[in-house]
């Protein structure tokens, strides 16, 4: 089988357009690498439809498009028309989704060719993808380790080789997290630039569809090509701007930010000294690299967690066995079908959420949490906007630790949320936020690096992230085709 | 002592736009169901609201012609309950920014003025309607997202008569205002009233009642719950806060379920649709939209001597009266008379509206004038009225066409009355001899030969004359 795959999209385009290969031949050896792979980082593949789809490509002439014939995997809380949407859920294992979403519109627009649904934690809820109802994704620098989550599938998908690119979803680093332990580039875009029409809300007003790849460039194409004002969305904007413009343009007169509960004690050593690493690096290319206090980032994973539970309490609040998805058969009553279905159908990670997030909003709570956490999150965002009017970006570790072995959270829900606690103050503020594999710790386990910059600026992002690319030596490839 | 009655009322109107309130399906009452449900209005997963500006426009004016103050900065809110009708196991409604606030509505009750106070108004949506059988219930997801406003009273009435009277007003305000059908039988307009009674200031025990199917079904229900808790507290019972329902039959108040402590529906904003500024053009944009509401126009139907009655007809009757807005100068008393007479039993008999028909806003203006001028009589407006109401053709061609057009000529009049008086002499005899009934045999003979060219009125009048004079 050839390993087109692994060849830049740059070098893929130049053989589809002279004719060399066709996107047919992508398929084929994206579904050679599915079936070899045994890290369950799909719960649904679509060969039939794929292949279809590269032959009607066939048809058409190669245009300028880097993406044209590409094949991608897509997170399975993402609508795809006519695929299976489980959201790694029972809930919703035989539910087909009628309808594109936004996203999905723009990757068929771009004449992408979807592959296949990607594991998860069960809607997105947990950092590992052990919550799904499909068994978690294995890591593929260690098959013992997790691979992060929940974009859990989609990481592993890019990471290992299968497929080139990926959609995830990004509440509280979900996105990132798996991209860092899995050493891939994941970016969770400014809140409202990628449609979430279509995305299935685990908690709305954090929500982002995020894009994962190999490297900064495909990063920022696949992120320039979903971005798009939908007027299904209310909270999307137009997006005009070129945020690949300053890939690999020099750093002048830069200076970046790095909080200094970032590279606290939190943070393994190992990790914390990676960051200063690149620190001295950036330093020597005359960038100006300061530490930072920031008012509440010590506090944000609880604010995260009201409004976060809070609010997915009421968006799971419709799998109720009525309208589609798992049903309670044979119930009692209309209060036996609610309790019953919701028991069977959800997994217990999602069924405390839902718990804890009914109590959060129950009577006088919602004033005492979620209103407060509202309060104190617009108030984390000015801090984080103070920063950004001194400083050109924030850096720090994308998390605390590196990947860790399968069945260490699983009965302790704390720990797992231990592992956001450095990538959801930009869910909280809307800011474009990035994880990069930067160096590998002890255990050749990847190293994530997180750039944090203004609403909007993914740009700058893309800048920075592009020259750390280049200055950094380890190679981040050698799991892929290892499958 | 007597008990005072306390009365609040909540009502729910939809609002007749094009669109739902958070999807583009259409919004409409009647179609086969589950026919105007989208994706949104399923509730399925990824789904997200949309907001239909024109729901705001229509709110805004809700707003004004019941004196609310407008909320310019508001937002939506969840709601979160489950029932089936309810897709999403919440309802986006407004709590902590109501659109409206502090407003009334001015009723009169034996010429005594008194302003009901309007604590709020809302908007939100509407739920499934659902049809319950023994086995199975069944969803009709067409009324899904249906926009509602509910508008909240203070507790401040304290009769079922005041209730009825403010309900009437408020219909009338809200029809008038374009908003809103209110048809409570079709669902459109639904009241739910609270009524406690009490000896003291303080109030008492509060007792919801709802769905009732009449606003005069309103009033009994306000006066027999009165009456049935005054029973109850007289027998020295205590009184719980209970939800009941309103037995059209029985014209009693039926027990749906005890209220217990407090529903809680986890409120919280809405974070899919990003909170509203209404500006100042957007507003007056909406106001300057609105007609004239129907105590102004009552006021010009007075002024032009149309009878009491007839005013509250034309009222009454909102497209009759909309189309008497552009004849306001001419004669209103005619004007009126045509509308509520013989063009409503033409428009009734041919099941038309104005619209429908041939009668331009020129054809009526004409007619009323010439109706004024006593141009034409009565009995030729009959004689065309098909005409008008089905041809494209003017007044004056048709009166041509007819050969109706000479009805004032009085030569032709005084020509038939002295040939009439001239060949029945026995006639005549009779009515000098003092028999009544021959003049009105005269007058006969004159409109056979005038064939309806001549006003009855003036031939009576000269026939008079002339007889008067043998």
């Amino acid at each position: 089988m050839s390993k087109y795959l692994s060849l830049s999209l740059q070098e893929i385009h130049e053989l589809l357009k002279n004719k060399k290969i066709t996107p047919k031949d992508l398929v084929m050896e994206c579904f050679d690498n599915i079936e070899k792979s045994n890290l369950n980082a799909f719960i649904n593949v679509y060969k039939d439809y794929a292949l279809s789809e590269a032959s009607k490509l066939e048809e058409l002439e190669v245009d300028d498009d880097l993406l044209f014939g590409i094949p991608i995997a897509i997170k399975d809380n993402i609508m795809v028309k006519d695929m299976k949407c489980t959201c790694a859920s029972k809930m919703l294992d035989n539910f087909v989704s009628i309808y594109d979403a936004g996203c999905i519109d723009e990757i068929k627009r771009h004449h992408m060719i979807i592959v296949g649904k990607t594991n998860m934690d069960e809607f997105a809820m947990g950092s590992t993808s052990e919550t799904s109802y499909y068994g978690a994704p294995h890591n593929p620098w260690n098959y013992d380790k997790v691979s992060g989550g929940s974009s859990g599938g989609s990481a592993v998908a890019v990471s290992s080789g299968i497929i080139p690119l990926a959609l995830g979803s990004d509440t509280g680093g979900s996105v990132r997290q798996p991209s860092s332990f899995t050493g891939i580039v994941g970016m969770k875009p400014t809140y409202g630039r990628v449609s979430r029409y279509g995305l299935v809300a685990f908690a709305s007003s954090l929500d982002q569809v995020g894009v994962m790849s190999r490297n900064v460039y495909e990063n920022a194409l696949l992120l320039k090509a979903i971005s798009k004002e939908d007027k299904r969305d209310l909270t999307s904007f137009e997006t005009n701007d070129d945020i690949t413009c300053l890939i690999n343009k020099p750093l002048t007169n830069f200076k970046v930010a790095i909080p200094k509960y970032f590279i606290s004690d939190i943070v393994d050593k190992e990790i914390r000294d990676k960051i200063l690493e690149i620190k001295t690096m950036l330093e020597t290319n005359h960038v100006t690299v300061d530490f930072v206090d920031i008012k509440y980032i010590d506090k944000t994973a609880i604010l995260y967690q009201i409004i976060a539970m809070g609010e997915a309490s009421s968006n799971l609040a419709r799998f109720d066995g009525i309208k589609y998805g798992y049903s309670y058969l044979n119930p009692k009553d209309l209060e036996d079908l609610y309790k019953k279905t919701r028991r069977y159908g959800f997994g217990s990670e999602v069924k405390r959420r839902i718990m804890v997030g009914s109590y959060l909003l129950s009577g006088e709570n919602a004033k005492i949490y979620y209103n407060k956490a509202l309060q104190i999150r617009d108030d984390l965002s000015k801090e984080f906007q103070k920063v950004f009017d001194n400083y050109n970006l924030i850096i720090g570790p994308t998390t605390a630790r590196c990947a860790y072995n399968l069945n260490t959270n699983l009965d302790d829900p704390l720990k797992s949320f231990m592992d956001d606690i450095l990538v959801m103050h930009a869910n909280m503020g809307g800011f474009p936020s990035l994880s990069m594999p930067v160096g590998f710790n002890s255990e050749h386990l990847p190293i994530g690096l997180q750039i944090i910059g203004n609403r909007m600026d993914e740009k700058t992002i893309y800048q920075l992230a592009s020259f750390i690319e280049k200055e950094i030596k380890d190679d981040f490839s050698e799991v892929r085709n290892g499958i | 002592m007597e008990y005072k009655k306390t009365v609040g009322i909540e009502v729910h109107c939809e609002l007749k736009t094009k669109e739902k309130i958070f999807s583009p399906s259409i919004s409409n009452y009647g179609s086969i169901a589950n026919t105007n449900a989208n994706v949104i209005d399923m509730a399925y997963p990824g789904t997200l609201p949309l907001l239909n500006k024109e729901v705001l426009s229509f709110a805004i004016k809700a707003c004004h012609v019941l004196n609310l103050n407008i909320t310019k900065d508001m937002h939506f809110d969840r709601k979160n309950y489950f029932y089936p009708d309810n897709p999403k196991n919440f309802q986006i409604t407004q709590n902590e920014t109501p659109i409206g606030t502090e407003g009334y509505v001015e009723i009169e009750i034996d010429g005594i003025k008194k302003k009901i106070e309007i604590l709020e108004m809302h908007i939100e949506e509407d739920t499934c309607k659902s049809v319950h059988s023994d086995k199975y219930s069944l969803l009709d997801y067409n009324r899904a997202g249906v926009p509602l406003i509910e508008i909240v009273t203070k507790p401040c009435l304290n009769s079922g008569e005041e209730a009825v009277k403010y309900l009437e007003k408020l219909r009338e305000l809200l029809l008038y205002a374009g908003v809103s059908d209110c048809k409570i039988e079709e669902g459109s307009m639904r009241c739910d009233t609270n009524v406690s009674i009490s000896k003291t200031n303080k109030l008492g025990t509060k007792i919801e009642v709802k769905n009732i199917g009449s606003i005069s079904n309103v009033g009994e229900a306000i006066n027999y719950e009165a009456k049935r808790q005054e029973e109850l507290l007289e027998k020295g019972e205590v009184l719980k806060e209970e939800t009941r329902r309103f037995d059209d039959k029985t014209k009693t108040t039926i027990l749906m379920r005890v209220k217990e402590t407090g529903n809680d529906y986890r409120y919280f904003p809405e974070p899919d649709i990003p909170f509203v500024h209404l500006t100042d053009a957007f507003i007056e944009e909406a106001i300057n939209d609105l007609k004239r509401m129907p105590d102004e126009r009552r006021k010009d139907y007075e002024k032009a001597g149309v009878l009491p009655i007839n005013i509250e007809k034309i009222i009454a009757n909102k497209e009759i009266s909309d189309y008497l807005e552009n004849f306001l100068d001419t004669n209103l008393v005619i004007a009126s008379n045509l509308l509520l007479g013989d063009i409503q039993s033409y428009l009734n008999k041919n099941s038309k509206t104005i619209n429908e028909t041939k009668l331009t806003n020129k054809k009526f203006h004409d007619l009323v004038n010439k109706l004024d001028k006593k141009e034409i009589n009565n009995k030729i407006f009959k004689d065309i009225l098909i005409d008008i109401m089905e041809t494209d053709q003017d007044i004056d061609d048709i009166l041509k066409d007819k050969g109706l057009n000479i009805s004032f000529d009085e030569n032709l009049l005084n020509d038939i009355i002295a040939n009439v008086i001239n060949n029945n002499q026995k006639i005549i005899d009779d009515y000098q001899n003092g028999n009544p009934r021959s003049a009105k045999a005269l007058m006969g003979l004159i409109m056979k030969e005038g064939k309806g060219k001549i006003d009855p009125a003036m031939a009576n009048q000269k026939l008079m004359e002339k007889l008067n004079n043998l």
